[in-house]
């Protein structure tokens, strides 16, 4: 073998971390909690909360313009049914 | 410890993966970086890494494979993060005083500075090489580069470092 390889295998030996370093990748990743729901079904999650809050504001809105066009309607009715009395009424 | 174990595999104890590798993956990401204190960092993401990633591996030699493969990837990164240390080329790095042949115990230290001012990509195939004793068609899959230029960079690597030392005053045996 070259001396410069032989050389080269002593001086890149492995070496060990320091004692503590065991523990303290174990604290580390004790700290961090292990994700059990898949990532896609957390977004799945999040998409179905935003598109029923989306769907329900959309038909609260319709509700509400539903009820001023009944609203509408109704004074409408009794405006016109007023004019037909006076009308009526000036018949001779 | 055992809210970890719940999570592992059978076979992929992450405690027994660590105690395994933790020398290889702190001593290839020391010998690339020559900074201990990064090197513990880089260490420990490694493995915080392969914690969040066990239920993809398979068995303890995927383990293994998938550990030095990610230590070779923040090894890089974390080269080429630091800006404070621009890149020199080995051939530029200043010559010492010659104090004549250097001890043994000096050869490595001096040995591990030289590695350290070579370029990243043939300074990591030079530690898989010599560290890891892996053969250039092993470093050229786990780094993604073309078994030819492995060979390139062990052999213009070996001819600087043998040309520095030469010029250093350590005699060829």
């Amino acid at each position: 073998m070259d001396w410069l390889e032989d050389e080269l295998r002593q001086a890149l030996r492995r070496k060990d971390p320091s004692p503590d370093f065991e523990a303290r990748v174990m604290a580390a990743a004790r700290r961090r909690p292990v994700l059990t729901m898949p990532r896609w079904l957390a977004a799945a999650a999040a998409l179905l909360v935003i598109t029923s809050a989306g769907l329900g504001y959309r038909y609260h809105r319709g509700q509400a313009a539903k009820a001023q066009v009944m609203t509408a309607m109704r004074l409408t009715g009794s405006k016109l049914s007023r004019i037909q009395m006076q009308i009526k009424a000036a018949r001779p | 410890m055992t809210e970890l174990e719940t999570v592992v595999q059978p076979g992929c104890d992450f405690a027994a993966l660590m105690r395994e590798h933790r020398a290889m993956v702190f001593s290839v990401v020391y010998h690339f970086l020559h900074d201990r204190d990064t090197a513990e960092e880089i260490a420990q993401d490694v493995f915080l890494s392969l914690h969040r990633n066990l239920r993809a591996i398979q068995s303890a030699a995927h383990a293994g494979f998938w550990l030095r493969k990610v230590a070779v990837q923040r090894s890089i990164d974390a080269s080429r993060k630091r800006m404070r240390r621009p890149q020199v080329a080995l051939e530029d790095v200043a010559e010492p005083v010659a104090r004549g042949v250097p001890a043994d115990p000096m050869l490595g230290e001096t040995l591990r500075r030289l590695i350290a001012t070579l370029p990243e990509t043939p300074r990591m195939v030079i530690v898989l090489r010599y560290q890891e004793d892996l053969d250039p068609t092993e470093i050229a899959n786990l780094m993604a580069i073309p078994v030819s230029t492995v060979k390139s960079h062990l052999q213009r690597s070996l001819a600087l470092l043998r040309e520095k030392l030469v010029r250093r005053g350590v005699r060829e045996e």
